[in-house]
């Protein structure tokens, strides 16, 4: 997992949480890079597990939630760091859409090894979109957050809806409606 | 600060520090691993050109002499080096400008590249890769390219080299055998002529025409053979030709034969049938065409029957024709023709004869033959239509001819002359003059009166005979109406039929109308209605009868009877008046007689009592006279009811009556009739004759029978005595009145007298034979039903 997921989930507990929190997980998880993390390096997704897993233990917040909140931090925080992106977008939706075939495309040009989710379009219009989250990893709550925050940054509001087609949320329908303005 | 938010500070600063610090390693392995790459990438483009220079050394010697083009290209399609044929083909030179093949392929074929460039990879080798492509010149052409990949000395894949075909016009030339293909199968597929293929007797091929004619499916008719459509008793002849055709003697055959539909029917078709043999002569199929005919052959039948008809229908023509071929021979002529002329031959024997000859005959029939044989020739010669020529021939016929050449699409053909015979429309004019003057004579001439008049019952014509009539001049009459003008009054109408009021039927009337001169006359007038050629009533017709005669002697005859009944009447009073006053004094006389014998039986010797009786003796005959002439008047009238009266009855009554001398028998010889009549009537008339027939019989033994016989409308009685007979001279005379042959007493000469006017009563008739000393017989009949 790219390093800068856990250098923005350690700034979003810290920001929550304090610094003791943050400390306090690091210190809790065995982890391999002892909690040592650069935005362009690449880690296990066990150590994210393992600070999820703590975190809950320690503020008594479900997994779900927090990754939830997380989305909400982590869009921020990639639009100050590539700004240029979102910017050659004039909509939500049209931002969405082209997750796969534009923003995926240049992350790739940056982190080659980066392993990224992918987003199957199913039906698009100009105020609705449906697409179908796949990754091995199952954070589609992030992606929940990420989705509704994008919303947010375009001055707009959704009504988003998701359906887990595989259990473990592998595979995740999203279903999102913009609200009318 | 508390000690443990210190320890947690440094150990987070440691972490940033560590962080940094991997970062940076990371960034240096990076830039290391981007020059490591470069420079693998520069020794390898250095080796592979090494390898391309080497290998195009190669290819050059063996390729770039080749006719086809010839094309190395790298992996991305760059070409790197072609031969002539393949520059001017292209219409590029790969040393003065770079070119990716792939942006030659037509976008249609885009596809099928990718995936015949992966076949490439793969496989090392591409046959017969067939693209669309544009060239530099813009044009497009259909290429063909076998292609080969070439491996550096490591055997991985460095560049591609295909030699191109181009196969433009080959393609062409399969499009348009397709295309004619596709035509070929429409004609076929559309045709209406059956179209199939054999083998050996099994259908390969089949179009939907045939299938249609035999109702077959394609995978049916596959299943069968050339037998199985054929009509048994006809598939030997079939069958033979088509074993001549397979020993190579036949190619072609063409019969007439029947097929059986899938149905059981059958139809009759047009059959060809050729072999299409192979180079060796064998039969490679049999390629059969057939024509459903059974349309045809139903028009040639109607053809035939509607000559036939044709044939018949100017043998029966009322128009003599003649019909003439472009050789002057007679190719048709009818009965009529050999009618009109005279000619003592068949219309069929005279079919083939040349017709000048007929000609000749012709030519008699008309008073001036030579100018009729010129007429001829000339309009002959001319070959106008010439109609409505009149002829007229020597015997007064007229004859109407008419010349029409024919021809047949400009060519000559021959000629008709028809003939008819208008004589009779010819005269039809004069006829109708001469009907109608014949008419008018009559009408003028006859004695009765004829008015016509219009609607409104004005005078549009009369006659002489009515002017006459009536006393006024045709002037004065035409439109009066002539009720009016005549005072018509009293009319009748004679035949009572309600419709006689309709004026479309005709009615008579009798009435008295006003003379000029004012005398009053009796008109019988019968009227009928006047209708114009469309049958619409536009007036009518009266003819008008003086019957003033016959009126005056029928009021004559009327005034007449009258008189008669009154004096009738008188006179049968005055009979009464005088029998009664007659026997009175009568009565005296005898009264006065008896007395003279019995005051003076002293005095009166023999002669006188015998002068006495004779006196009572003919005042007795005087009375029964008076009486006879009592009963004979009382006879006219009918004052008693008719009943049925049984003769036998009335006879045996008489017997009982009458006196009847000792010797003298009556005998009934036939049973008699009951009849209907006045009783009091038949009475007499029995009585008379049986009184008469027994009184004047001298025989000793006298016979008096009655018989009867019957016909239709009458009876006939007869009445047959021995007695003395009655000359020839009396028998008219007896049935007047007082006419008496006797001398016997008791004979007034009434009796006969009653009897034929009772006789006469009855509508019969009396008349008597008889022979003197032998006997009389009298006849009489009475009618049975009388008015």
């Amino acid at each position: 997992m790219k390093g800068i997921v856990f250098t923005e989930f350690l700034d979003m507990v810290e920001a929550e949480f304090g610094l003791e929190t943050v400390d306090a997980i690091i210190e809790a998880s065995d982890l391999p890079s002892e909690g040592i993390y650069t935005s362009i390096g690449t880690y296990d997704f066990n150590e994210m597990v393992a600070l999820l897993t703590q975190l809950n233990q320690l503020v008594n917040k479900p997994i779900e939630n927090l990754l939830y909140a997380f989305g909400h931090y982590l869009f921020n925080s990639l639009g100050r760091a590539h700004p240029e992106i979102i910017q050659s977008y004039s909509s939500p939706i049209g931002l969405l859409y082209s997750i796969e075939d534009h923003i995926h495309v240049h992350v790739k040009k940056l982190y080659p090894d980066a392993e990224l989710p992918t987003f199957k379009i199913l039906e698009k219009s100009d105020t609705s979109i449906s697409m179908v989250y796949s990754s091995s990893r199952g954070l589609y709550r992030l992606a929940h957050g990420l989705i509704e925050k994008c919303f947010e940054h375009f001055n707009a509001t959704a009504t988003v809806s998701y359906e887990l087609l595989k259990e473990d949320g592998t595979e995740v329908r999203f279903d999102i409606v913009q609200n009318a303005a | 600060m508390p000690h443990n938010e210190v320890d947690i500070l440094k150990r987070a600063l440691d972490r940033q520090k560590k962080a940094r610090l991997t970062a940076e390693k990371i960034l240096e392995e990076k830039s290391k691993a981007l020059y490591d790459t470069a420079e693998h990438l520069k020794r390898t483009n250095a080796r592979l050109n090494a390898l391309l220079d080497e290998r195009s050394d190669e290819m050059d010697s063996a390729f770039l002499n080749i006719i086809d083009p010839y094309v190395i290209m790298d992996l991305n399609f760059e070409v790197i080096k072609t031969n002539d044929s393949a520059k001017s083909f292209l219409g590029f030179d790969y040393n003065k400008e770079s070119l990716n093949l792939q942006e030659l392929v037509h976008p249609d074929f885009a596809e099928y590249t990718k995936e015949s460039t992966k076949t490439l990879l793969k496989v090392g080798v591409l046959k017969n890769y067939r693209a669309k492509i544009y060239t530099r010149k813009n044009q497009t052409k259909y290429v063909q390219i076998n292609a080969s990949l070439i491996y550096n000395r490591e055997g991985h894949p460095i560049a591609a080299q295909g030699i191109i075909r181009d196969i433009t016009q080959e393609m062409e030339i399969e499009a348009l055998l397709s295309e004619q293909r596709k035509q070929l199968d429409i004609i076929v597929e559309n045709s209406p002529l059956g179209i199939v293929l054999s083998v050996d007797g099994k259908f390969i091929k089949c179009n939907s025409a045939m299938l249609n004619m035999l109702g077959y499916s394609l995978n049916e008719i596959k299943q069968l053979s050339v037998a199985d459509i054929s009509v048994k008793e006809e598939f030997a002849t079939s069958k033979r030709l088509l074993e001549q055709m397979g020993t190579g003697n036949l190619d072609h055959f063409s019969i007439n034969k029947r097929y059986r539909r899938k149905n059981g029917s059958t139809f009759m078709a047009k059959t060809s049938v050729s072999a299409i043999r192979k180079v060796d002569g064998d039969i490679d199929y049999r390629l059969a065409i057939i024509e459903d005919i059974t349309a045809e052959l139903e028009a040639q039948e109607k053809l035939a029957a509607s000559e036939s008809r044709l044939a018949l229908l100017i043998k029966n023509l009322d128009l003599a024709v003649l019909l003439e071929d472009e050789k002057g021979s007679i190719a048709l002529t009818n009965e009529k023709f050999c009618e009109m002329f005279d000619i003592d031959e068949t219309p069929e024997a005279l079919i083939g004869q040349n017709c000048s000859e007929t000609t000749n005959r012709l030519k008699k029939v008309f008073p001036m033959p030579v100018t009729f044989e010129e007429n001829l020739d000339s309009i002959h010669n001319n070959r106008l239509t010439v109609i409505d020529d009149e002829l007229e021939t020597k015997d007064g016929r007229f004859l109407e001819r008419d010349y029409i050449p024919i021809s047949s699409k400009g060519n000559y053909m021959g000629h008709l002359w028809t003939y008819k015979d208008i004589t009779l429309r010819r005269t039809f004019k004069q006829n109708l003059q001469a009907e109608k003057e014949k008419y008018s004579s009559i009408i003028a001439n006859m004695n009765l009166g004829l008015v016509e008049v219009d609607k409104f019952d004005k005078i549009q014509m009369v006659n002489q005979s009515f002017c006459a009539m009536s006393g006024y001049s045709e002037q004065e009459l035409l439109g009066q109406t002539a009720s009016e003008l005549l005072e018509y009054q009293q009319m009748t109408l004679i035949n009572d039929s309600s419709n006689s009021v309709d004026k479309k039927k005709t009615a008579s009337f009798e009435l008295k109308v006003r003379h000029k001169s004012g005398q009053t006359r009796h008109w019988l007038i019968s009227g009928a209605p006047r209708y114009d050629e469309r049958h619409r009533i536009i007036g009518s017709i009266g003819i008008h009868l003086d019957i003033t005669g016959h009126k005056q002697l029928e009021l004559q005859k009327a005034q007449l009877l009258k008189e008669l009944q009154v004096s009738n009447k008188e006179l049968h009073e005055y009979a009464h008046i005088v029998s009664h006053d007659l026997k009175s004094p009568l009565r005296s006389v005898s009264a006065l007689a008896t007395w003279l014998r019995e005051d003076h039986q002293d005095v009166l010797d023999e002669n006188g009592f015998e002068q006495i009786q004779m006196i009572q003796d003919k005042i007795e005959g005087m009375d029964n006279l008076i009486d006879g002439i009592l009963k004979y008047s009382s006879i006219g009238r009918k004052d008693h009811k008719e009943i049925e009266v049984n003769l036998n009855h009335v006879v045996k009554d008489i017997m009982g009556i009458i006196y009847i001398p000792s010797h003298v028998n009556i005998e009934i010889t036939s049973p008699l009739p009951t009849i209907k009549a006045d009783k009091t009537k038949i009475h007499q008339l029995f009585q008379n004759f049986l009184s008469n027939a027994v009184m004047h019989i001298e025989k000793k033994e006298g016979l008096v029978q009655i018989g009867c016989d019957e016909s239709n409308s009458h009876w006939t009685f007869s009445i047959r005595d021995n007695g003395v007979g009655i000359p020839k001279e009396y028998h008219e005379k007896i049935f007047k009145i007082f006419q008496s042959l006797g001398t016997k007493d008791g004979s007034t000469g009434i009796g006969l007298s009653i009897v034929k006017k009772i006789i006469d009563l009855y509508e019969g008739r009396v008349w008597l034979e008889s022979e003197v000393g032998q006997g009389t017989t009298f006849y009489f009949t009475i009618k049975k039903h009388r008015a």
